[in-house]
């Protein structure tokens, strides 16, 4: 164990957990990363790509290296990164990415093989056989150059989302994030205080300043204390505020049980939507670090982490008695020497690149020194130092490095602003952040515990001037500016290789080879390389490497700049992204009001849209479904049958000018309909193809209820709302969706007059009297309200009638149990298709967009007495002239299916796009016909009955012989739907 | 009187009802709704509420339009009702359009707010008492009126009912746990 004294960490609970297999202890204030430390585990992992050994690296979200996968089964989650798991009793872990273990990986091997496995070697090689790239050669590369694999078990925790809104966002929760927040708070405005770490402080927690004379956290704990008692302040901690997107709307992750051993009852996650009138940016700053030779040796970590590991985790990385050694271009790196002598950990030198570096401290200084290069294969043993020309070796077990610091401009750019070069703070700053976002302290290059502070507070009130708020400034602590003075060092110049990108093993000799390669451009720089890809999205290396390509080109940093920034600012669970809703509640299902009643009696259901529509209804000794559809398609033909139609778009319309509105979105004439009639109608696009069918029925004179298909129904309410809305303001004309509403159910069959007179209450149902298309309100079932309508969809004796929603099922119920001696039968989705396809009707196989009424055969309907939507359209010549028309086919051989979508041709003709004469819309068994049928469109199909032609599925390499007939199967003289 | 015997949006005989903690969320079938839309040239009546809002029996739910609620009288002919009681309006009946879920809090606002946090982006704010919205509630369109610092109404399509009644009640549940 290599504890220190202090820390944030909580002695009394100690809390013991496993990696790879290895049990060890720690305390709760731990992280996984600053246990395994305090363990003495210094190789934690295996590199992307060369499969060099790995240890932690950052104590943040930032982190490249120390990538594990937590837990097990189910719940095992690669890639998490140990620097942000906190640790909980009976944690499991263990390293990815390597053959065998962790200690001795066989793909080790690839170090060897590095010189042939530069930047961009895949894309010349593994070139040849061609097939062999996605065979062999991607799935090789892939799994020796991988990350963590996912446990292939459904995800067994609860995910959540929510919305929240406030008057001002604060995003991070350090020195200038407290200090918006606090000055927020108290001015009354609505504050949320989000922080992707567990507890509120960010590098106040992680340095050794002092506030007003005081351990800072005792100032963080009184401003979170007094924050809690605000009613108008929501502080979320563990909540990674991931992204902005439009009107001041943005993402975030707040991990609700990932500190726990298993959610419980909680969820695991939730996903924020957060809507905020202003936002302050307090997202801190990422250290950088100075690429050298063999710089990625477990051990070497960036100094601002090291510091944190000592001050918050009381952990020194490396055992009592061992030394360590500091890397630095600038003063901050002599921060983490002084912090680690007063935990008594022993510096054997600060190295530091400039020849007039000051001293802070007791310490070896080597100033105008760097360091050249390192041993120790598993972890750090020696480093070289270079300085005045001459080199030599240092025994250290760890090694600091400090590079500057590098402003979270992430969420500044997520709207395409291009962060600015700024040459004194060495760093790329906010630039056109969102609108209404205030960038403060680090993320702006004020990383001074005093500059944040204020920086915090002028933001928030300046924030809050925009929204009327007097936000006064408050009492801030009095604390310090640490010396943030630093040299312009970008990397140590060597032949050895010296890491760029830990994880994605880029290093400076690959960013020059991408520079003869021309691959200049950052973008390109970013996809030749991979660099600042993967999990941590290059935060510890996108400058650096932008630095060194500017040094080859000559070219300055901000002429090189920077790549897009785009969310998520971290990983983000794709669980939690999908908002918990799985299986079951995957999305919302509408149910028909007869739908308890069908599934009682066995229905297998379909989706149709959102709906879950009756298939058919399976009956005993039934083996196949085809066996039900026959059965119901029979009992409609021959006696009565009964469908949930409910699905079919109503739009009540009403007013005096409702007849002239319908004329100009129907395609034929409405206004001249009848009361208490029904005609069937055609909607164009405004193109002139076809847009939707159905009926449109008279209830008054100025009160029509027009139907649509259950596919568009939403489309064509929302078409008649912008008619009425925009197009024609001025007709007196109002509409509502009442699909709903009324529980609709189709009695078709030759027995349908018979069973729905048992049902009326006195309602003459003669053909005189209520003659094919009629529609009525009366009262059924002694006295309920219902509406009547004659209209057929089978070709068959039909009505459809219609009660209020809540009566639909006890109506069904009735109408078996009344017609039991007719032969009532259910019927599904299936039948109803097959009957309608006998008939001739079109549906949504038909109306496919592509269509128009001439191809139907209804070109007439296109009223020339009138406009209406798409009336003139239709007529142009290149939709007049298509002579495709709808026809039936027949299988030549009865008992072999024609598949829908098939493609028809001349027969003997070749087969090509040139000589392709149409297509198969619909196809099915007609029990009536007692074969295979379809319906499809030919060209010149009315002048070709009796042909025989060719249907093709080239894709399955078919061909099957197909007559052409007329598109009506059963009834084609319209007999039977009038009687 | 029908001899025939509805049923509510969810299926059963009698209206659901069920609490979480401090929320208690019941099923209203007894609701009777119908929707009045202004004719060209009528005067709009009084007492009508504006854009965004709900008085006791009305909500707005468009431009020039309102959903009249009838408690108690979702079994008899409401719209026919609604239509003597706003003459020249165009009138219709609604009542079995929707399923009505209400949600009451036993402790104050808080929990109310808590709730409309998990289901709706709508700003608590923006939905004092006597305020009416129309947005989107997992990927449902959906009515939410604030009747009451303590007590919501949520009104959503009758098909889609369990899928709105299974949202409300889980997130109800959640903030219990």
């Amino acid at each position: 164990m290599s504890r220190l004294s202090g820390g944030l960490i909580d002695r009394d609970t100690p809390l013991n957990f496993h990696f790879n297999g290895r049990s060890y202890q720690g305390y709760a204030g731990d992280t996984l990363a600053s246990a395994l430390i305090a363990n003495g585990v210094r190789l934690v992992g295996r590199s992307f790509k060369y499969h060099r050994p790995r240890g932690i690296f950052t104590a943040g979200s930032e982190e490249p290296n120390a990538l594990v996968t937590l837990r097990e089964g189910a719940r095992a989650e690669p890639n998490t990164r140990a620097t942000m798991t906190e640790l909980f009793d009976g944690l499991v872990a263990r390293s990815q990415n390597h053959i065998g273990s962790l200690e001795h990986d066989l793909l080790a091997v690839n170090d060897l093989l590095s010189p042939f496995l530069a930047a961009g070697f895949y894309y010349k090689t593994f070139m040849w056989p061609r097939a062999f790239w996605e065979k062999l050669y991607e799935p090789a590369i892939r799994r020796a150059a991988g990350l963590g694999a996912l446990s292939m078990e459904p995800d067994p925790d609860a995910y959540d989302k929510g919305f929240l809104h406030c008057d001002l966002l604060v995003i991070g929760g350090g020195a200038a994030g407290l200090a918006a927040a606090l000055t927020a708070g108290r001015a009354g405005a609505r504050v949320i205080l989000a922080d992707e770490d567990s507890r509120f402080g960010g590098r106040l927690l992680a340095e050794s300043d002092t506030l007003n004379g005081a351990p800072a956290v005792d100032w963080v704990a009184a401003v979170c204390a007094e924050l809690d008692q605000m009613p108008n302040v929501r502080l979320m901690s563990r909540t990674t505020v991931f992204g902005a997107y439009d009107h001041g709307i943005y993402g975030a992750v707040e991990r609700v049980a990932d500190h726990l051993p298993t959610p419980g009852a909680c969820v695991r996650q939730t996903l924020w939507r957060i809507t905020a009138r202003r936002t302050v940016l307090a997202a801190g700053a990422t250290e950088r670090h100075i690429p050298f030779a063999d710089n990625d040796r477990p051990g070497i970590m960036l100094a601002g982490a090291m510091r944190a590991y000592a001050n918050r985790w009381a952990v020194s990385p490396v055992p009592a008695g061992d030394k360590v050694a500091i890397f630095t271009n600038g003063d901050d790196g002599h921060r983490t020497a002084l912090d680690l002598i007063a935990k008594g950990v022993r510096v054997s030198h600060v190295i530091d690149t400039r020849t007039d570096a000051p001293r802070f401290g007791d310490y070896d200084l080597l100033s105008g020194a760097t360091v050249t290069g390192s041993r120790g294969r598993k972890g750090l043993r020696a480093i070289r130092v270079a300085q005045d020309g001459r080199e030599t070796w240092h025994i250290v077990g760890a090694l600091a490095v400090a590079g500057g610091w590098n402003p979270n401009v992430h969420l500044a750019s997520h709207h395409r602003g291009r962060p600015v070069w700024d040459e004194s703070a060495l760093a790329f700053l906010p630039h056109n952040p969102p609108m209404g976002m205030v960038p403060a302290g680090a993320c702006v290059g004020k990383g001074g515990t005093a500059e944040a502070l204020a920086d915090g507070m002028r933001a928030a009130c300046a924030a809050l001037a925009e929204l009327d708020f007097s936000a006064k400034p408050i009492s801030l602590p009095e604390a310090q500016n640490a010396s943030a003075a630093q040299a312009p060092y970008w990397h140590v110049p060597g032949t050895r290789r010296a890491w760029v990108d830990f994880q994605n093993d880029v290093t400076v000799k690959d960013i020059a080879l991408a520079h003869k390669e021309n691959m200049r451009s950052v973008e390109h720089l970013k996809r030749w390389t991979t660099l600042g890809m993967a999990t941590d999205q290059g935060k510890t290396s996108n400058v650096s490497a932008l630095a060194v390509m500017a040094e080859i080109t000559g070219a300055t940093i901000p002429e090189t700049g920077t790549t897009i920034f785009r969310p998520p600012y971290t990983g983000v669970a794709l669980s939690v992204l999908g908002g918990g809703d799985t299986g079951e509640h995957f999305r919302p299902k509408r149910l028909t009001p007869t739908h308890g009643w069908a599934k009682a009696q066995g229905a297998e259901f379909v989706e149709v849209g959102p709906w879950m529509r009756a298939q058919y209804f399976s009956r005993d000794g039934e083996t196949h479904w085809r066996q039900s559809v026959d059965r119901e398609v029979l009992a409609v033909r021959r006696d009565v049958g009964l469908c949930d139609v409910t699905t079919l778009g109503k739009i009540d319309v009403q007013g005096t000018d409702a007849g002239e509105f319908l004329n100009r979105v129907y395609a034929n004439m409405m206004g001249t309909l009848k009361v208490g009639m029904v005609r069937y109608g055609l909607m164009l696009r405004e193109d002139g193809h076809l847009f939707d069918d159905g009926t449109c029925a008279r209830l008054a004179e100025d009160h029509y209820v027009v139907t649509s298909t259950t596919a568009n129904a939403g489309a064509v309410y929302r078409n008649m709302e912008f008619a009425r809305q925009c197009l024609w303001p001025d007709l007196d004309v109002q509409l509502i969706s009442t699909t709903d509403a009324w529980a609709q159910i189709a009695v078709a069959g030759p027995k349908s007059r018979a069973l729905l007179q048992r049902i009326v209450d006195g309602f003459d149902l003669s053909n005189e009297a209520f003659p094919f298309m009629a529609c009525a309100e009366l009262t059924i079932c002694k006295g309920l309200r219902a509406r009547l309508f004659r209209i057929s969809f089978s070709g068959e004796l039909a009505y459809e009638v219609a009660v209020p929603a809540r009566y639909g099922q006890a109506l069904m119920a009735r109408l078996m149990e009344a017609g039991a001696d007719l032969g009532v039968t259910p019927y599904g989705t299936e039948a109803l298709g097959v009957l309608r396809t006998e008939k001739g009707h079109a549906a949504g196989a038909e109306l496919n967009g592509q269509t128009t009424a001439q191809m139907l055969g209804l070109g007439r309907m296109v009223s020339a007495k009138k406009d209406s939507i798409g009336a003139i359209m239709s007529r142009r010549e290149g939709l007049a002239q298509d002579r495709r028309r709808l026809v039936g086919l027949k299988s030549c051989t009865p008992e072999v299916q024609i598949p829908a979508g098939a493609h028809l041709f001349t027969k003997g003709a070749t087969q090509s796009l040139k000589t392709d004469q149409g297509w198969v819309t619909s196809a099915c068994y007609s029990p009536h016909v007692g074969g295979y049928i379809a319906l499809g469109f030919v060209e010149n199909g009315d002048r070709r009955m009796g042909e025989i032609l060719t249907a093709a599925n080239p894709l399955e390499g078919q061909s099957f012989e197909v007559e052409v007939t007329s598109a009506h199967f059963v009834d084609p003289e319209g007999g039977r739907l009038r009687d | 009187m029908t001899d025939l015997t509805p049923i509510t949006a969810l299926g059963a005989a009698k209206p659901a009802e069920v609490s979480h903690g401090s929320l208690t969320l019941t099923e209203r079938p007894d609701i009777g709704l119908a929707s009045l839309a202004l004719r060209k040239g009528v005067t709009c009546p009084e007492g009508l509420p504006a854009a965004g809002e709900a008085t006791d029996r009305v909500f707005w739910i468009g431009p020039g339009q309102w959903m009249i609620e009838g408690p108690g009288q979702a079994d008899s002919d409401f719209a026919a009702q609604v239509k003597g009681d706003f003459p020249g309006c165009s009138v219709t009946e609604q009542t079995d359009g929707f399923s009505v879920v209400e949600v009451h809090s036993h402790d104050g606002a808080a929990a109310i707010e808590a709730l409309l946090a998990k289901l709706v982006n709508i700003d608590p704010v923006a939905l004092a008492p006597g305020c009416a919205h129309r947005t989107a509630l997992h990927h449902m369109t959906v009515f939410v009126i604030r009747r009451a610092d303590d007590q919501i109404a949520i009104i959503g399509m009758r098909g889609y009912a369990g899928a709105l009644w299974h949202a409300v009640d889980l997130a109800a549940r959640r903030l219990e746990s």
